[in-house]
């Protein structure tokens, strides 16, 4: 690791000052994926900026009926939540599945987000790779991508985003209170992170100096019937191979509204909006579910050896829907 | 530069480098060396100490962010003589064998025991809005980021169990 | 030798499920696992690994590390002042590259510095200019294509075995199939290290985490040009081994760097280091053709496994002789035509794991065995009865099975356990838990079997023993017992068995057991299921040593014929007790060392591969139930029972845990594990990415323990570490193919493989 400076932020505007002035620095918030990449020689900033004593730690109900969560929180703090349980168990659901419990009570909501992908090429620093390196070459493409991406990405990168946390927060249309060099704005969700396209080193819109404060939930009151699944390769404590997000309002047989997001399969977490203008107004049906996978995954461009994941992710899409409109 | 670190309720004015983390901190500097470094990138979960009662991965964490926390490590589960409920459960329901897990799989289990003892639920709890019921697919699901390659998997089920009842 | 009986019980003693000695240690955190070793003024030791799987050297420059502040040596063969080549069979492996390099991973140079950062920034430093060859990967073509390039001039077969019996090769049913096992790490959970202190006498003390003291004595002395009395191993505690401590990883590159520098050395391998620093399991690539008639009885089985050794040797030979020996299972087949090669390729080497050999062929056999029963309409349990050996029995080495091998009533037990109740409808349950299920109809059950037979002991004529002192004295008014031996404790409880023998055989309960090192003879590699067998034979022929002198001085002091040692007591024939121990003893000390070996084995013939290779036994049949998920591939192990022999038991609960954990690498096997390499190189070299399985993952277990004693052993025993390692894996493949009705050829299986897309 190479040596930094540590600085402890004592308020929000102050963190977002010293990053604007010094590219080389970060902000550091429970550090269970900087810390490592640091270590991995993937980073090497020169400072430090720990935002945890100073970015908003609570949840509480926002004034358009939602909530909002402080980047500061916890992630076992944010499963812990009642309201979040109760009226979001995707979201509780997603963050559950998602690491240990140990770095689940490090990570911040914050720093969830802003996950770099668990790509091997990007982790090894002794390879090419255009994320961690522009310009130097993708070696997954033709190498080992068994588990990147089938959806969105480009000729320069097939990394996938590894949060669970984001593909429900994508599902549920969340949106990023974002602090920046010229104050406070809000990024809506899907929209915080970019597809790679030629430019795989920046994984989301945020600017230099910008600091995640807070995500809101908007009220969906159709929420309280979403739930979270999760593919991997081993029971837990592991990264989805294919992961989906939804909320499903069905009356009288027919789909009213539904949230999908789709994760393991993108560079970003993928809100299914095709799939989910194809089911408003649809019956409530296994059939109808899997018309509306087909019309969303028609777009997954696979690679030699993950084109497996294309009839799984159907195959998650249609189980969760199935599920979710037998539910009570 | 300078921390303040309060480990098992001892307090060790000590300068640490920035890159240093609690687990290094811990092992080299206090020579407290139950925590253990199994992978150095928070996947085994041989480090895991107690933050502020919270179990967390201690080679993750940067130990210049740990001062005023309190730590608790293996080597501070005991009271006095008396060992925790937990280490004389792992001794009776013989739950290692090389044991070099153990130590985190003890510290994560009191913080396991804490989280639910709080209601948390976790992603096998049926309803997740509602209250847990601690039963073996809970434990397993809770302890799932402690891995013991020995695969004294079943006794440490057992030896959680009679803690937690 | 005495006749004398020990009659009475003596508390914690042989059948007990005695406490582990270094139980409490283990629990607080107190316990001194070699990468917990310290110092004052230790050195830090890094190693420069190649990233090339094969290039030719053309030069080394060490200028850039030299320079660097704090690093106080960086060597490189040139430095290594003996012998330059090591290995656990034979010598190939340079200590440190010489012009060339043969894995991903080989040292080329280590380096020593104030601080560990310090040596890895000096290793990076070092300029290396490579030549870069393509890698021979192929292990097929390495066993079969004389003109494949060579990854050493001798060629690149280290051992074909052969099995030829018979003559007989149609049968009116013939099932074939082509299976392949990854490459499985031990991916123990302490990290190779060790601590290297240079001592006055111009030799060493190394403290080391190792699963054989003088195994790599005796191949660390010759590369440092010492007699082997000046290298001196003292057994540091071992987190977890499972073979891959049968190798030397940092030995003598701590040696070398202490006696450069005249400092102690300590090396600590990271996570990532460990899975280029230690030998693997061997893949495998196997072909079987199994003729039987129409009732399912074998006629023959035809076979060819493959195992890829990877750059050097290591253990291979002996792999390669498992594999061919066990390679039709615990059959009677009358007639056989196997072959079974371990060649070099530039792939990483592969070695020592649990069950070595026996694991690969017995996915082959057993899903073979899955395939006769289909074609011949037989239950799977019922194709095994009628082909199973037994006591009298041959197997394909033609040696007969001269203990009892209830390998029928074994089936019989294991299937009529009770079955776990029918697929839940609790979410909770299901593949994936409550969050990940599909709903009830995606998930089927299915139940599958495995058998496997594993030798015990080291085979094939080696001379295999071990040493053990005991030394009896009164300490503080009370007898005590001190065991000496150089067995590795590993994790599997031997530091608790050797006391529960001390305490049986001399009925003295204050037993010590001193530190494991080369003070003593050697102990043999804790590896081979053998240590419970060879070790504790050894404390138990000491300890009735021990006794026997004991009786000479008791039946001297007090003028009294007829003596006994019962219950820790002195007695007369009449059963009166007539002293206590430290009564006669006083100020004497009773002290014998003692080997033990077991009967001795014949090497296989080279042609045929008859003989009697093997001195012991061991069976394990597994039971699988698992549910699958079959459109998201998801499989939960639902149950695994387990029927093992093991003649005796010595510890309960102990041996409880020895076949949890086995089993559970077989379901890692099964399952998730597998080291991923392309083009010779190591992709997943990280347990984010090499997934070995967590508590989620492993089902609660059902076992049956059978003590059919084994006349030839102590107490009658059995190895008992590695039978389960072998059978559970082909149990929940073929569990997961009843499920799934899909042919499942390779381990692992992944998702994918399941779902068939």
């Amino acid at each position: 690791m190479r040596p930094f400076a540590y600085e402890r932020a004592t308020d929000v505007r102050s963190a977002v000052a010293t990053l604007s002035e010094r590219p080389d620095a970060v902000y550091l918030g429970g550090g269970t994926n900087l810390v490592d990449l640091m270590r991995l020689g993937v980073v090497s900033p020169e400072m430090l900026v720990d935002v945890t004593r100073v970015v908003d730690a609570t949840i509480e109900e926002s004034a358009g009926g939602g909530l909002l969560i402080g980047a500061g929180v916890r992630n076992g703090d944010l499963t812990a939540d009642p309201l979040v349980r109760g009226r979001y168990p995707v979201l509780a659901q997603a963050v559950l599945s998602g690491a240990s419990g140990q770095i689940r009570n490090m990570a911040t909501v914050g720093g969830n987000l802003l996950q770099r992908t668990r790509c091997s090429y990007f982790q090894d620093t002794s390879k090419p790779c255009n994320k961690r390196r522009p310009g130097s070459g993708c070696p997954a493409r033709e190498g080992d991508h068994r588990n990147l991406a089938i959806l969105g990405h480009s000729s320069s990168c097939v990394a996938t985003h590894p949060s669970d946390m984001a593909v429900a927060l994508a599902a549920l249309g969340a949106v990023v209170h974002v602090e920046g060099r010229h104050g406070p704005r809000t990024v809506p969700m899907p929209g915080l992170h970019r597809l790679p396209g030629d430019e795989p080193d920046r994984d989301t819109v945020l600017e230099p100096g910008d600091l995640i404060t807070a995500v809101e939930l908007p009220e969906l009151p159709f929420a309280t019937r979403s739930r979270y699944r999760k593919v991997r390769d081993r029971a837990s404590f592991a990264f989805a191979v294919v992961s989906v997000a939804a909320a499903l309002d069905v009356a009288d047989g027919v789909v009213r509204d539904c949230r999908i997001a789709l994760g393991g399969v993108a560079p970003v977490p993928w809100r299914a909006e095709l799939a989910e203008s194809a089911l408003r107004g649809a019956a409530a049906t296994a059939a109808e579910f899997g018309r509306a996978a087909d019309i969303e995954l028609a777009q997954a461009r696979p690679l030699r050896d993950n084109g497996f994941k294309v009839p799984l992710a159907r195959n998650v899409l249609v189980g969760v829907l199935t599920d979710l409109a037998e539910a009570r | 530069m300078d921390v303040q670190l309060s480990v098992n309720q001892d307090q060790h004015p000590i300068t640490v480098d920035t890159r240093e983390t609690l687990l290094d901190t811990l092992r080299e500097q206090l020579d407290l060396t139950g925590a253990k470094k199994g992978c150095d990138h928070g996947q085994c979960g041989a480090c895991t100490v107690l933050v502020d009662g919270r179990r967390v991965k201690s080679c993750l964490a940067l130990t210049v962010t740990m001062d005023d926390r309190e730590i608790t490590t293996v080597e501070g589960l005991a009271d006095g003589d008396t060992p925790h409920p937990l280490q004389a459960g792992f001794i009776e329901h013989d739950a290692f064998q090389c044991g070099y897990c153990t130590p985190g799989q003890l510290c994560s289990s009191v913080g396991m025991l804490a989280e639910f003892a709080a209601g948390w639920p976790s992603v096998v709890t049926p309803d997740v809005s509602a209250a847990p019921h601690l039963d073996e697919g809970e434990i397993r699901e809770r302890m799932s980021g402690n891995l013991c390659r020995c695969g004294a998997y079943v006794n440490i089920v057992a030896a959680i169990g009679q803690a937690g009842r | 030798m005495t006749d004398i009986q020990v009659t009475s019980p003596v508390r914690d003693g042989v059948g007990a499920s005695a406490p582990r000695p270094d139980g409490t240690l283990k629990v607080t955190g107190e316990f001194a696992y070699a990468s917990d070793l310290w110092m004052d003024g230790m050195l830090h030791g890094a190693t420069l690994r190649s990233p090339h799987p094969r290039a030719r050297i053309l030069s080394v420059d060490l200028t850039g590390a030299l320079k660097l502040p704090g690093v106080e040596a960086v060597l490189t063969h040139e430095d290594v002042p003996g012998a330059k080549l090591y290995g656990v069979d034979h010598a190939d492996q340079p200590v440190l590259a010489i012009d060339q390099v043969r894995y991903q991973g080989e040292p080329i140079a280590v380096v020593a510095a104030d601080h560990p950062e310090t040596a890895r920034r000096a290793c990076a430093l070092i300029r290396v200019v490579y030549e870069v060859l393509e890698p021979l990967t192929d292990p097929r073509r390495a066993a079969l294509d004389p003109s494949y390039e060579k990854v050493h001039a001798g060629g690149n077969v280290v051992r074909h075995q052969p099995i030829r019996v018979g003559s007989v090769f149609e049968a009116d049913v013939v099932v074939t199939g082509e299976y392949e096992v990854g490459m499985q790490d031990q991916a123990f959970l302490g990290p190779e290290s060790g601590l290297a202190v240079p001592a006055e006498d111009g030799g060493v003390d190394l403290y080391v985490a190792t699963q054989w003291l003088h195994v790599d004595q005796d191949q660390i002395a010759p590369c440092l040009g010492l007699p082997p009395e000046k290298v001196r191993l003292t057994l540091a505690g071992v987190g977890g081994a499972f073979g891959a401590r049968e190798d030397l990883s940092m030995q003598i590159h701590a040696c070398l760097l202490a006696l450069h520098t005249g400092k102690p050395v300590r090396i600590v391998y990271g996570r990532e280091e460990s899975f280029f620093g230690h030998v693997h399991r061997h893949p495998a690539l196997m072909r079987y053709e199994h003729g039987a008639t129409r009732d399912g009885r074998l006629v023959y089985v035809k076979g060819e496994i493959i195992l890829d050794g990877g750059a050097y040797a290591s253990s291979t030979p002996a792999v390669v002789g498992n594999a061919a020996s066990l390679g039709v299972g615990p059959y009677s087949v009358p007639n056989i035509s196997l072959d079974a090669y371990g060649v070099y390729t530039n792939n990483p080497p592969c070695g020592a794991m649990r069950g070595f050999g026996a694991v690969q062929a017995c996915f082959g056999y057993e899903s073979q065995l899955d395939r006769l029963a289909e074609a011949c309409g037989l239950d799977p349990v019922e194709v095994r009865i009628r082909n199973a050996i037994s006591e009298g029995s041959r197997i394909a080495t033609g040696q007969i099975v001269d203990m009892p091998a209830p390998l029928t009533s074994m089936l019989e037990q294991v299937r009529d356990l009770p079955l776990p109740e029918g697929v839940s409808t609790d979410l909770r349950d299901l593949p994936g838990g409550v969050a990940n299920s599909t709903h009830g109809e995606g998930i089927v059950r299915g139940v599958g079997y495995g058998i496997g037979i594993k030798n015990i002991c080291y085979s094939e004529g080696f001379d295999d023993f071990s040493t053990a002192r005991v030394r009896l004295e009164v300490i503080g008014e009370e007898a005590a017992v001190l065991v000496h031996t150089a067995a590795a404790e590993v994790g599997q409880g031997l530091v608790t068995l050797k006391a529960q023998i001390a305490r049986t055989e001399l009925g003295v309960p204050n037993v010590t057991i001193a530190p494991a090192d080369t003070q003593v003879g050697s102990a043999g590699s804790s590896s081979a299921s053998r240590q419970s067998y060879v070790t504790g034979g050894a404390v138990k022929t000491a300890c009735e040593a021990v006794r026997e002198r004991l009786l000479e001085l008791a039946a001297k002091k007090l003028s009294h014929d007829g003596l006994a040692l019962s219950g820790g007591k002195i007695v007369s024939v009449s059963g009166i007790v007539v002293a206590s121990v430290a009564e006669v003893l006083g100020d004497d000390v009773i002290e014998e060392t003692r080997e033990y070996r077991h009967r001795a084995t014949a090497p296989m013939d080279q042609l045929t591969g008859q003989g009697d290779a093997h001195t012991q036994f061991a069976f394990c049949v597994h039971r699988a139930v698992v549910d699958v998920d079959v459109e998201l591939g998801l499989v939960k192990v639902v149950e695994l029972a387990a029927v093992q022999d093991v003649g005796k038991i010595l510890n309960p609960i102990a041996l409880e845990g020895q076949i949890h954990g086995g089993t559970a690498q077989g379901l890692g096997l099964a399952l998730m594990e597998e080291i991923q390499v392309a083009g010779g190189l190591i992709r997943n070299p990280s347990f984010t990415d090499y997934l070995i399985p967590t508590i989620l993952d492993m089902p609660p277990m059902r076992l049956e323990i059978l003590e059919n004693p084994d006349p030839h052993a102590p107490y009658g025993l059995r190895g008992a570490g590695e039978p389960p390692t072998l059978s559970s894996t082909p149990a929940i493949v073929a569990a997961v193919r009843a499920a799934t009705g899909k042919s499942l050829m390779r381990i692992p299986v992944r998702p994918e493989h399941i779902t068939g897309t």
